[in-house]
């Protein structure tokens, strides 16, 4: 009896860890893609969020539940509502749009600023290196102030979203960057 | 949980590898009884539309004779290459229909009707696939800014929907007004293409009073939505729902039409202004409520499309008479 009892148990019990990912950046960044290809959906068929979407990926024992908000300036003002208890956020930049750079800087200052992301690790995903006019991920850096900050641990990472580059480098570092809290 | 789902599957899978081997006996005998043969039964017996035209296909694509399978990979062959186009489906259908009527033996003379209605049956599934074949298209075409024609579709798209006012430039904060997400929606289209774009002007250009409504609704200061991405998003509805077939119903359904790329944007119509009255409906809170939204109205559209008779009438078209 206790034997199928624990397998049973075994069969249910989740992961060890759950951990709550947010994706932000401004629109067209390509967090959506980066969603889809961190669950290994089709990526060809993105349509622009409305609001926003969600998944639960495994990944290293962990599961991943994955909140992708829309990008919009319209949108960003909700942000702030999906921020309490992330463990890791990622910030993704499309380092091919450089009208851009000084907004999705702005816009992570906010973020890194805010009271309920104290201290949350920070991913930046410097997406669409693959277009001939990105700009290589140290410049990116250098543009989002990212080694001015102190107060978390925080990794950038060069990526093409839509065929996957660099994608699994990014959330190998997210799982060694576990917060220790649980 | 999973123990059942397996379960079900192992059933399920022989259940399938006997009626593979039981169809022909079921057929045989049903062909003896009755004296007709499947596709004719199914011609006489189905509801014309939807039920009907399922059926023949089903049928045509589960036939182990050899002369049924060719008629199929030809009619597919013609489709792949763009020759099935309406002017010629006499020239194009009556071999096969003539092949069939052979290997059945069935005396036409004998069975007009059966001509008549089978007839109609391939029209709508090969159109149907050379509609596939053409939304396919369409959503590859990436939207491009460099192309003159595309850019002058954007800016039909515009005048269509808000003819009063002018553009002050082509990249303007005034696309957000139409509910684009920046000052340049061309990087709105993404992974629909060109198809999102030429639903939206069909949309503008056949049915004004009501995407004017839609598009009111959408500026709405307390249930207010982006137009053009929710629009965008419900290109991407009506693509799925052609591509898994559940759109069979719908366009097998509309009598006066055969599937081509029109019956494609009315399908869209329908759902956007259906989306709208939904949305509108469930006085949501604010835009992040519109993935709950979409997928509950997703679900009431595919349980609808789940019933061979529905028939969609749209109200739209009333609207607009």
């Amino acid at each position: 009896m206790m034997g199928l009892l624990n397998i049973l148990k075994k069969l249910r019990s989740s992961p060890d860890k759950e951990l709550r990912l947010l994706l932000l950046g401004l629109d067209n960044a390509g967090k959506t893609t980066l969603l889809k290809q961190l669950a290994s959906e089709d990526v060809n068929h993105v349509t622009p969020t409305a609001g926003f979407n969600i998944k639960s990926v495994l990944s290293n024992g962990f599961k991943l539940n994955v909140w992708d908000i829309g990008g919009q300036r319209k949108i960003r003002p909700y942000w702030r509502n999906y921020f309490e208890n992330t463990d890791i956020l990622i910030y993704v930049v499309d380092c091919s749009d450089h009208q851009r750079l000084e907004e999705t800087g702005q816009e992570l200052a906010e973020l890194l600023e805010d009271e309920k992301l104290r201290g949350v690790a920070l991913l930046v995903y410097a997406n669409k290196q693959d277009l001939a006019t990105a700009l290589p991920a140290s410049e990116i850096a250098q543009h989002l102030g990212l080694h001015l900050i102190r107060d978390r641990t925080w990794q950038i990472q060069a990526c093409v979203a839509t065929d996957g580059t660099g994608v699994k480098e990014g959330m190998e570092w997210v799982c060694k960057n576990i917060p220790t809290k649980k | 949980m999973q123990c059942i789902n397996k379960l079900k599957m192992i059933v399920f899978n022989l259940w399938s590898a006997l009626q593979w081997y039981l169809r022909p006996f079921i057929k045989w005998f049903l062909r003896k009884t009755t004296q007709l043969c499947e596709l004719q039964r199914i011609c006489y017996g189905d509801k014309a539309g939807s039920e009907r035209t399922r059926n023949v296909e089903k049928s045509l694509m589960l036939s182990r004779t050899r002369d049924v399978r060719e008629i199929v990979s030809h009619l597919d062959n013609l489709v792949s290459e763009r020759r099935f186009s309406p002017p010629i489906f006499r020239e194009i259908l009556d071999p096969s229909i003539a092949i069939i009527l052979r290997i059945k033996k069935i005396n036409p003379k004998l069975h007009p009707s059966f001509v008549g209605s089978f007839r109609r049956c391939l029209e709508q599934i090969w159109c149907y696939r050379s509609l596939l074949e053409r939304v396919e298209e369409l959503r590859r075409t990436q939207f491009d800014s460099n192309n003159d024609e595309h850019e002058e579709k954007l800016l039909l798209l515009w005048s269509l929907l808000v003819p009063d006012v002018e553009l002050e430039a082509r990249v303007t904060k005034q696309w957000q007004h139409i509910g684009f997400q920046g000052d340049d929606p061309k990087t709105d289209f993404r992974g629909m293409g060109l198809l999102g774009l030429e639903n939206l002007i069909f949309f503008a250009t056949e049915y004004p009073q009501v995407s004017s409504h839609v598009l009111s609704h959408s500026l709405h200061p307390k249930y207010g939505y982006t137009f053009a991405v929710v629009g965008i998003n419900i290109t991407s509805m009506a693509y799925y729902l052609l591509k898994d077939g559940s759109a069979k119903t719908y366009m097998f359904n509309a009598k006066q039409y055969l599937p081509n790329i029109s019956l494609f944007h009315r399908f869209y119509c329908y759902l956007f202004y259906e989306f709208d009255k939904m949305w509108i409906e469930s006085k949501p809170q604010n835009i992040m409520e519109f993935s709950v939204i979409y997928k509950k109205f997703e679900n009431a559209v595919r349980t609808e499309l789940a019933d061979p008779a529905s028939v969609f009438r749209i109200n739209v078209e009333v609207d607009n008479i």
